[in-house]
């Protein structure tokens, strides 16, 4: 059985973030995979120049009013990203909870894209439309510390308070967290970040059970635009195939990320040539050159269950 | 060495068509890798670990880098009962030009464009193609003209003066090579004379997609034609003519036309002087991919009941196996 996702995410001309970060992924993750791309700006980002256009709530509508007459508003997933605009959040929650009587079963996978090392990239507004409208329908999240922080009201300096934070989140609505970077220390060194994660789930026989785990991820010495949504689209491919087992889908989509960033990183340093820093030209992930990594990931790292 | 193709096409929230149809199909595709940094599309040097099945090891594959413009996003084809969304204008289209030109990334080995509305659209595309080949003079673009059966007049001078000119390979049907040529088609001479009349317009790679032309197998099948001129190396011109029968199929799909144009850069890009093998490729992967989707089309309507245009969209990324690596269910026959 077809399995849809509607993704609703930036397009870029040229590299891969939003859609192009997702779409590729997705497509050759699993044959069975439809993904259906509503593009909310055509830009380029990163890079010294970016031009295009952006996609209102109203031609958001319009769009989304098209698949409707068409009787074809069924998903199995909704995936979204960055967004700047406070009225298109808005849209997309009525959507999804609109998809959602029409599918209970869908599975809404958010990044709830805030911020960074302790400063705000959207409009500060947002911050309210995520916390009291965005997450309560999620059900699958994938925030930094900054943006858990942000989203609980809560601090985050140790392990223990990690595991806080993320039941806070999952009393917000999702079931299933992973917060993608900390600056938690490792125990393996500062050559590692820590990442977390945390699902709730309902057993065989009924009762509610959460798995926790600790990832301790190789950090690597660049900077790299559209890596989340990389994640965000893998997850959502890997649950599907393991929805009840966080440790394994998120080994898997981290070591995809790993590959990832590994070939692009290589290519990037050839590119420039010796002790120059590549451009974000040159540091566009090797997305399409990464397919064999996508379709069936070595497993690089072990998550630890807590 | 990477591959890298701008694709000015539609998008489509739901299904394939325009670059819905074309980016997934090439990010897939099996390029070789080439050791020469340089190579004119008239002869190239081939990879000798690509003969040795290197194109098969991870580390040797890779797909076409697709960047692409989308000059309208709609929700989906305009062969369903409803669609709604919005239109790039050509100003549009020069502003996102001009941000990958301001990055100094305005370098392209293959321009793809395919239905487009609107001629000063059109037009900016034309001088887009013309500075991104400033910018590398062996870039090879990839038209579709399309003009349909019924309309767009108002195209087909721009078509004809200016777009086809500038094109490198075009993937013309019957109605269209003929209203660009002003000539019919009533026989496979015909065809022949139609194709040598569009190469002196400029593309050195014609094919006439679909024909009315008579099939020698039968009326279950419908003959296509291709034609290629080639530099070889002493100097000297050579045209190689293919005829090729496809089956037909009872339906009508959307996004074939697109498909194919994008299959055929791939396969002319791994054959650049054989455009017999990338034909009897590219028609190759149209019918794995038309036979998954009317098989599933037929299944999901039910017996008796004509599929409905959400039914028969193309079964794209289910026929990935295909796209990478076709088996050959037709042999064109060169005259």
């Amino acid at each position: 059985m077809d399995c849809r996702v509607l993704s609703v995410q930036s397009h870029v001309v040229r590299g891969y973030v939003g859609n192009k970060s997702a779409s590729f992924p997705l497509q050759v993750r699993l044959n069975t995979y439809d993904a259906d791309y509503l593009n909310e700006v055509f830009l380029l980002l990163g890079y010294e120049h970016w031009k295009g256009q952006v996609l209102t709530a109203d031609e958001l509508q319009v769009l989304y009013e098209g698949i409707k007459l068409n009787n074809v508003n069924q998903y199995d997933y909704v995936l979204t990203g960055y967004t700047r605009d406070d009225s298109f959040l808005d849209m997309v929650v009525d959507i999804v909870q609109e998809l959602k009587r029409a599918n209970p079963n869908l599975v809404y996978v958010c990044d709830p894209v805030l911020g960074d090392n302790g400063a705000m990239y959207v409009p500060e507004n947002l911050l309210p439309i995520y916390r009291d409208k965005v997450v309560p329908a999620a059900d699958i999240i994938t925030p930094n510390q900054f943006e858990a922080e942000l989203l609980t009201g809560r601090n985050m300096s140790s392990e223990k308070d990690a595991v806080e934070v993320m039941n806070l989140l999952h009393s917000m609505g999702p079931d299933t967290v992973v917060i993608t970077s900390s600056e938690l220390p490792s125990p393996l060194g500062d050559q590692y970040l820590v990442a977390l994660g945390s699902q709730k789930r309902v057993t065989a026989d009924g009762t509610m059970v959460t798995q926790q785990i600790r990832m301790d991820i190789p950090r690597v010495d660049a900077v790299f635009v559209g890596t989340g949504d990389l994640f965000a689209a893998m997850l959502l491919a890997w649950t599907h195939l393991h929805p009840n087992d966080l440790k394994m889908a998120c080994e898997k989509t981290v070591s995809v990320i790993y590959h990832v960033i590994k070939r692009t990183i290589t290519y990037a340093k050839e590119v420039a040539g010796p002790n120059r820093r590549p451009s974000p030209a040159q540091l566009e992930l090797r997305m399409v050159q990464s397919k064999a990594d996508i379709e069936d990931p070595a497993i690089v790292l072990n998550a630890l269950v807590l | 060495m990477e591959c890298r193709v701008l694709s000015i096409q539609s998008h489509v929230v739901r299904g394939y068509v325009g670059n819905k149809s074309a980016s997934f199909p090439l990010q897939v595709s099996i390029v070789p890798r080439r050791l020469a940094a340089q190579y004119t599309r008239d002869y190239y040097v081939i990879v000798l670990d690509r003969l040795a099945g290197g194109e098969r090891k991870g580390h040797m594959v890779l797909g076409f880098e697709v960047d692409s413009i989308n000059s309208v996003q709609f929700s989906n084809h305009t062969g369903y009962s409803h669609w709604k969304g919005q239109v790039l204008t050509a100003d549009e289209l020069h502003v996102l030009y001009e941000g990958i030109k301001l990055n100094n990334v305005n370098h392209y080995d293959y321009v793809l464009t395919g239905y487009t509305r609107d001629t000063s659209f059109l037009e900016m595309v034309v001088d887009i193609v013309q500075e991104l080949k400033r910018a590398n003079p062996n870039l090879v673009y990839v038209c579709d003209p399309v003009l349909g059966d019924h309309g767009s007049m108002n195209l087909h001078p721009v078509y004809k003066n200016k777009v086809v000119p500038v094109a490198d390979i075009i993937t013309p049907n019957q109605f269209e090579a003929e209203l660009l040529t002003g000539k019919n088609i009533s026989t496979e001479k015909d065809a022949v004379e139609v194709m040598d009349l569009l190469h002196k317009m400029g593309p050195d790679t014609v094919v006439i997609t679909s024909s009315d032309l008579p099939p020698r197998l039968g009326d279950r099948f419908l003959v296509s034609f291709g034609s290629q001129r080639i530099l070889m190396p002493d100097g000297t011109r050579t045209t190689q003519r293919i005829r090729i029968e496809v089956p037909k199929v009872d339906a009508v799909f959307v996004g074939t036309g697109d498909l194919f144009a994008a299959m055929l850069l791939a396969w002319t890009h791994h054959y650049p002087t054989d455009l017999k093998t990338a034909c009897e490729k590219t028609f190759s992967v149209m019918h794995h991919v038309i036979q998954r989707t009317i098989s599933y089309a037929h299944e999901m309507a039910g017996p008796g009941r004509r599929p409905s245009p959400a039914q028969l969209e193309l079964r794209m990324v289910q026929s990935k196996a295909d796209i990478e690596d076709p088996a050959i269910v037709m042999e064109a026959t060169v005259l």
